[in-house]
């Protein structure tokens, strides 16, 4: 009989912890969001250690528009998944292309951004996107930062395909961008924006002579099966905020930006600018967002302020 | 644990890449190390400074710093060494500094007493040294001079971070596919150990061909 009692005080005491610990996740609401920053333009950090960028500018955006408060926790970019797989964090928002490989082991939200490859090379080279990729250079070099799209479609499609070209590989991509102005290589294969930024430092020597479409898309990541619903409510957030995911004919899927929409605006507030102009448009910013939330004056008044 | 024999060739290409850079870099080491050790011992003041500098600064700096520098930096003053070239000038500047220190120590270690008997019976300085120092300092440093070609087929390894594909950098790329980092390393570990092996057996070899009865254990006595 006492034990009874004490098994039905142990059950009841329980049920009482469960629901007020499920009362006061409903009541908070707050996300906890694991990025690897720096990563510009997508995730930046100001002198003063405040964090911006686009990334985590538009899910504090989508925060708003959903109704969740975010909180950013800086981790190494290898250990997000982890993170996100066992909770320490509930979002992963770090520029994850999305492969089959991860989707295998966290989920997913629609695609907010397309990246591909761009190639930069010396503006005195002579050379074009064909003939510096194709090996006929003087070096007959090609750079890469070590495990990315761009190594990987160095390797496979022009080596693989029997170019004659050398692909270096290197640990970091503002090496391989040095390597390059040093003229110890034709041409360095790299993300669009990460190479627009690589320009924006070198702007008398460096060029863009092309871009090569591997078509990696950018998505939010949130634990396998989606434990707290935020995929269905972020995929909206972005979509009222003028992206839309639309499905081209072969399978392809396009991302369609209203023009001015605050996520037009902020495509065009990041995507160009030197860091330190980006820091400066969002020191004065900021306040639209993180204070008045108000997504549209902050994302229209960021464009305004790098156009200047 | 899955090992893959398609690894083997393009392993064995970075093998010839990590041959040739520690051959060139020991040929540069001896030659470095041979000048430095004979400015520090028998140089005045003028030369034996700056030779002591030299080997302070590049037995007190790391390694890797001082090929980032050749090869990120020297370009900095108009010089553009290829990879290749760079990883040579850095490896071999480096064991040039320890391989004078090495030769210094077997240097003093050949009994001074010699060294005049040679004068009293009128050769020069330079002449005793030829032919009375160096030939039994270079036996007695033979030991811990395999030491450091041992090292330097090691240490050869960090030149993959200058995009050179020796066998260290071969590895990376292999385990970068296909995630099997511990089995491809275990294999890259594999190649270094029996390199290692193989050029261990030929200086003992050498070691005893060129040996001087009694010699050798004097030098082992100190």
């Amino acid at each position: 009989m006492k034990i009874h009692r004490a098994i039905t005080g142990i059950v009841v005491l329980t049920m009482m912890v469960l629901v007020a610990t499920g009362a006061l996740t409903l009541a908070q609401d707050k996300y906890i969001v694991a990025s690897d920053i720096p990563w510009a333009p997508f995730e930046m950090v100001t002198s003063n250690g405040e964090f911006f960028g686009f990334d985590l500018d538009a899910i504090r955006m989508i925060a708003i528009v959903a109704g969740f408060e975010v909180e950013i926790l800086n981790t190494g970019f290898d250990v997000i998944i982890q993170n996100v797989i066992t909770g320490k964090a509930d979002l992963g928002v770090s520029g994850f292309g999305i492969t089959a490989e991860r989707a295998k082991t966290i989920d997913y939200s629609d695609p907010y951004y397309l990246s591909n490859q761009a190639v930069v090379i010396r503006k005195d080279s002579g050379l074009n996107i064909i003939t510096a990729m194709a090996g006929l250079g003087p070096r007959q070099a090609i750079g890469a930062q070590n495990g990315t799209t761009g190594f990987y479609f160095l390797e496979d499609e022009l080596q693989g395909a029997g170019l004659d070209i050398e692909v270096k590989g290197y640990e970091f991509y503002p090496t391989a961008i040095l390597d390059l102005v040093r003229g110890r290589l034709d041409a360095v294969l790299q993300d669009e924006p990460a190479s627009q930024s690589s320009i924006s430092a070198y702007p008398d020597l460096l060029m863009i002579a092309g871009i090569v479409n591997t078509y990696e898309y950018f998505g939010f990541l949130v634990a396998p099966g989606d434990p707290q619903g935020l995929l269905p409510r972020i995929n909206d957030a972005v979509s009222e905020l003028g992206l839309k995911v639309v499905e081209a004919p072969g399978g392809a899927q396009m991302l369609v930006v209203t023009p001015g929409s605050p996520w037009d605006n902020l495509l065009k507030a990041y995507f160009g600018p030197t860091n330190d102009e980006l820091e400066a448009a969002w020191l004065s910013c900021k306040d639209l967002l993180l204070v008045d939330k108000d997504v549209d004056a902050f994302a229209k008044a960021m464009a305004d302020e790098v156009a200047n | 644990m899955v090992f893959d024999l398609a690894w083997l060739p393009k392993l064995s290409q970075g093998l010839v890449l990590t041959l040739q850079i520690t051959t060139a870099c020991i040929a540069m080491g001896i030659v470095l190390g041979i000048l430095l050790a004979l400015g520090r011992v028998y140089g005045n003041r003028l030369i034996s400074t700056p030779c002591s500098i030299y080997i302070q600064i590049f037995r007190g700096t790391p390694l890797l710093v001082q090929l980032l520098m050749v090869y990120y930096g020297l370009p900095s003053w108009g010089i553009y060494p290829s990879a290749f070239i760079s990883g040579i000038l850095a490896l071999g500047l480096n064991t040039g500094a320890y391989q004078a220190e090495y030769l210094r120590g077997a240097i003093q270690a050949v009994n001074p007493g010699q060294l005049m008997a040679a004068r009293a019976i009128g050769m020069t300085l330079p002449q005793a040294i030829r032919y009375i120092v160096l030939p039994q300092a270079f036996r007695i440093v033979i030991p811990s001079w395999s030491n450091e070609l041992i090292l330097m087929v090691k240490y050869s390894s960090i030149v993959f971070s200058i995009t050179l594909l020796d066998l260290m950098g071969v590895g990376r790329r292999i385990a970068m596919r296909n995630f099997r980092y511990f089995e491809v390393f275990i294999v890259v570990a594999l190649f270094y150990l029996a390199l290692i092996f193989i050029i261990s057996q030929l200086l003992r070899l050498l070691e005893q061909r060129v040996r001087i009865p009694g010699l050798g254990e004097q030098a082992e006595q100190r």
